[in-house]
């Protein structure tokens, strides 16, 4: 069918306003976080019902139009982009929470929901949904769920797949399904919600998502500590976690960062602090205090040479837009910065950073690194200028060691980002080949004719 | 077809260029871009514009009238720069490449006549005015209160309900010089704006009576003429660098220049920004911008006023008042403090702080305009904002933002009064122990 008709039949499907076609709507669903991915689709839909995305999902299918969705385009693995063009299916107008239910703890929700939205809204109702990916002002419900996404406090609460019940999805071929339920507990035949979660947009459209809830923890606690040698610091989170203490939080942040909020935020932290941990503690008051003793305790038995306890919630809010700060300098201190996504075991962190260190000393880069040191995730960030071929190639060279060396330590290639095009080269080479033909095997039965979101993961992009 | 460097294509989107290229698409904008808010569409938001910018440097995106739509869909209020982890000046980016736009390809035809030859010449612009007022009558009321201007006065606000034009202008009110009452401290030049001078010649009135008690002598210079903002902000260089020359010539003899519009503050204070092409140009408009005080932050930061000395007018004693604070004035400015310390020390009102203050109201200049929905559903979350605080009155410091949201309060049938905060008090006159 030609260009127009496919234009018009969609109209007729999602109403005139919801089907763009210029250049300049094209180009703006051309790219996503991510700096070097960027492809044009020939169109972009926006649906607002589920039977919006079935009926497109129908035609797409039966014309073999291949269908990238899309949430808030903040993923950082070229998941997003539509590298084969066709249809860029944007979720943010199916932005509606359906029903918040406090004595079930649980919530449904529209795929396109701003994660923030919904956290405001279950905030009201002293409720949480604990998957916090550090893009929650733009990630969307359906964003996280398909990238299984999980920030600072996973090391307490885990990842999105935790707290998933059940999934409204619609399969490539058009077909509406409700996977999973409103309850904790179910067994009833594969968990095919787990299968969604994470499949990167690959194997269904999520359409409304049912999710596990947790009372809001009534206190928290923030506490910062700075060591003067990155292996104490690393050290002090094993020893903190072996004595039964699991905070909230605790974020690893290297000197560059440290000074950088030092010169953005006036916060006077020693300027040779070789380390700065962050703890965030929660709970009840009874938990909270017990647990910010035991984490000081330790901290200043293992050597921490600077401990701040904020005094209440006003001031650990300094502490944490401090660290995003610091955290965004870092994409602001070079034209291109590569910042990879491993995740090391915890006990091998600091030997793992130092090794870090040592390649970009040796090639003569630049770098820092951060992380959410409770799980061992650590972002290293290689500064570059992607105009200069000849030290983008260097910054490339440092990154590919830096992820082999994640590997050889016993670690994944990528913690929270997903692999999207990205990472996929690095996914060939560090995974079983069964692995990967399993993966085919299921994207088979899901997308027959493999329109949705095509060449991402295992597949190869050009086509 | 990519952009040929040799000539000066794009050289106001090559002058920002560290600017548009800061922001990292991380995507956190979405969640405070106001037009994004309503859209949810990337082209509305400041990285989708920021990218779409990028992408004409980079000879990926042709200046198409899409783009230009595209760019013109922002209201400058700079909320996205507020949250932005990396700072990016989305306003430096979409007013430099509006500017590329319009030297390339001309103005659109529903700015071309109001900014060329209306806006620039107060006379053209006083009788342009009074022509419309006198049809006034033979145009649709809407709640007894506001009419519709004619359509060649699109720029000021055609489509939406605006308020009279005044019987008299300011021009026609206030003495060139109105000395101080007691020692003179301070001489300041009072710019009065176009809204000031046109629909709210009170305010003016107002203002210049406050300082005059509060020992400034104050002159209405009659050779200053607009601000210029509409015209800047819509990339009308040309056009903008004769007003600015006007104004900086008429107050070349004052410490300071004081006016109750935070859009002309904030616009005469873009001078150096984005016209001058020259060092010495650049100076030029920097020691005229220094010297460009909001109403606010002069009283507050200048005068270091007793504000215990305002007294509440009559008609307003005893009334729960709650601010807006303008884009213009809150984050062009940084004035947020100065306001609400007026507010907080003058007895006789209660002032409460409604939910988001500063939050955009949607006006954005021209974009209340060409995008009247969107700006429409936008002033509605003020508009409950203002229903929820109670209050009686809103307080402000921009005509703009006030005609918009009497709009907006007339829309939601909400018996609110909206005022500029100069039009609230009287000073008491100075103690003899303490002249
Ligand atoms: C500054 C920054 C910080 C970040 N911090 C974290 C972090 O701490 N933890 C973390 O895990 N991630 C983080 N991320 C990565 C990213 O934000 C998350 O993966 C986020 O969940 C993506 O959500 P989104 O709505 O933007 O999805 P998108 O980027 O739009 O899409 C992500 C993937 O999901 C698919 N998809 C989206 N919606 C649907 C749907 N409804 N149905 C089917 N497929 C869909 C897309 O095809 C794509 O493959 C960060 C990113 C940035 C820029
Ligand atoms: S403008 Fe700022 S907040 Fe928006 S995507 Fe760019 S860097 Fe992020
Ligand atoms: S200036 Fe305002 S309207 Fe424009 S992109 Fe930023 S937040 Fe959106």
């Amino acid at each position: 069918m030609a260009y127009e008709q496919i234009t018009s039949h969609l109209k007729n499907i999602v109403g005139r306003s919801n089907v763009l076609t210029s250049d300049e709507d094209c180009n703006v669903y051309s790219y996503d976080g991510t700096s070097n991915w960027i492809h044009k689709p020939d169109l972009v839909v926006f649906p607002t019902e589920t039977r919006h995305v079935e009926a497109v999902l129908k035609l797409a299918n039966e014309h073999r139009i291949p269908v990238t969705p899309r949430g808030g385009g903040t993923n950082v693995s070229g998941g997003s982009v539509p590298i084969r063009g066709g249809i860029a299916l944007v979720m943010t107008r199916m932005n509606k929470i359906l029903s918040i239910d406090g004595a079930n703890l649980s919530a449904r929700a529209q795929a396109g929901v701003v994660l923030m939205d919904l956290q405001v809204a279950l905030a009201q109702k002293k409720l949480f949904f604990p998957p916090d990916p550090q893009s929650f002002f733009g990630a969307t419900l359906g964003g996280v769920i398909n990238e299984n996404s999980g920030g600072p406090v996973c090391l307490k609460y885990g990842v999105t797949k935790q707290y998933m019940l059940g999934l409204q999805a619609v399969l490539p071929t058009g077909r509406i399904v409700e996977f999973g339920g409103s309850t904790v507990k179910n067994v009833v035949g594969y968990d095919l919600v787990s299968l969604l979660t994470g499949s990167e947009g690959t194997l269904a459209v999520v359409t409304e998502a049912v999710l596990r809830l947790l009372p809001m923890p009534p206190s928290r606690k923030t506490i910062v500590a700075l060591f003067d040698d990155l292996p104490k610091s690393g050290a002090t989170v094993g020893r903190i976690l072996d004595q039964g203490t699991v905070p909230a939080k605790i974020e690893l942040l290297d000197n560059w960062v440290v000074k950088s909020i030092n010169r953005i935020a006036k916060m006077g932290l020693p300027e040779d602090a070789a380390a700065m941990l962050m703890f965030e503690c929660d709970g009840t008051d009874e938990v909270v205090a017990h647990d910010s003793r035991q984490v000081i305790e330790i901290c200043r038995k293992e050597g921490a040479v600077h401990i701040i306890e904020a005094r209440d919630q006003a001031e650990a809010q300094l502490y944490w837009k401090a660290r995003s700060a610091g955290f965004a300098a870092i994409f602001g201190a070079a034209h291109t910065v590569l910042s990879e996504d491993v995740c090391v075991p915890r006990t091998r962190m600091a030997e793992f950073i130092e090794r870090v260190v040592a390649i970009c000393r040796r090639a003569g880069l630049e770098v820092t690194v951060i992380g959410h040191a409770g799980d061992g995730n650590l972002h290293p960030s290689v500064m570059t200028d992607a105009r200069d071929p000849a030290h983008y190639q260097k910054a490339q060279r440092a990154v590919e060691e830096i992820i082999e060396a994640a590997v050889e330590f016993g670690g994944v290639l990528s913690g929270e980002h997903g692999i999207g095009l990205e990472k996929q080269k690095f996914m060939r080479r560090t995974q079983d080949p069964i692995f990967i033909e399993l993966m085919k095997k299921i994207k088979g039965i899901f997308d027959p004719n493999g329109i949705l979101n095509p060449g991402k993961i295992w597949e190869d992009r050009s086509c | 077809m990519p952009a040929s460097p040799e000539n000066n294509r794009l050289e106001n989107i090559r002058k920002f260029q560290a600017d548009v290229e800061q922001c990292m698409k991380c995507g956190f904008c979405g969640y405070f871009c106001p037009i994004y808010r309503e859209e949810h569409d990337e082209k509305g938001l400041a990285r989708g514009k920021d990218q779409l910018i990028r992408f004409a440097l980079e000879g990926r995106q042709d200046l198409t009238k899409g783009f230009y739509a595209a760019i013109d869909n922002c209201l400058l209020c700079k909320t996205c720069v507020q949250y932005c982890p990396a700072k990016t000046r989305i306003d430096h980016a979409v007013t430099a490449a509006r500017a590329d736009y319009v030297a390339e390809k001309g103005l659109p035809l529903s700015k071309r006549f109001v900014f060329r030859h209306v806006l620039p010449n107060r006379w053209l612009f006083g009788a342009a005015l009074r022509f419309a007022s006198w049809f006034q009558f033979v145009l649709p009321r809407r709640d007894g209160k506001f009419r519709h201007l004619p359509q060649f006065l699109t720029a000021l606000g055609a489509g939406r309900a605006v308020p009279d034009i005044a019987p008299r202008f300011l021009r026609k009110l206030l003495p060139e010089r109105t000395p101080a009452r007691g020692t003179p401290t301070h001489r300041v030049g009072f710019f009065s704006g176009c809204a000031t001078e046109y629909m709210f010649p009170e305010i003016g009135q107002n203002i210049v009576s406050l300082l005059q008690d509060l020992g400034c002598e104050v002159v209405f210079d009659r050779r200053q003429g607009c601000c210029g903002a509409p015209v800047l902000l819509s990339g009308d260089f040309a056009t903008a660098r004769t007003m600015a020359a006007k104004n900086v010539d008429a107050f070349r003899d004052y410490d300071y220049i004081v006016t109750g519009c935070a859009t002309c503050s904030s616009g005469l204070r873009e001078y150096p920004t984005y016209l001058s092409r020259t060092e010495e140009e650049r100076q030029r408009f920097e020691q005229f911008a220094a010297k460009v005080k909001d109403f606010n932050a002069l009283v507050i930061d200048v005068l270091s006023a007793d504000v215990k000395r305002f007294t509440v007018k009559p008609e307003y004693q005893g009334k729960t008042v709650t601010w807006h604070d303008p884009c213009h004035l809150a984050r062009h400015q940084d004035i947020r403090s100065q306001p609400r310390e007026i507010l907080r020390a003058v007895d006789g009102i209660r002032f409460v702080e409604m939910q988001d203050a500063d939050r955009c109201c949607g006006l954005g200049g021209s974009f209340s305009i060409t995008h009247y929905d969107v700006s429409k559903k936008i002033a509605d979350h003020k508009a409950n904002a203002v229903s929820a605080s109670r209050a009686d009155i809103i307080a402000t410091a921009c005509p703009g933002c006030m005609i918009q949201l009497r709009d907006a309060l007339s829309r939601h049938k909400l018996d609110v009064e909206v005022v500029h905060i100069g039009q609230l008090f009287k000073v008491a006159p100075t103690p003899s122990a303490n002249p």
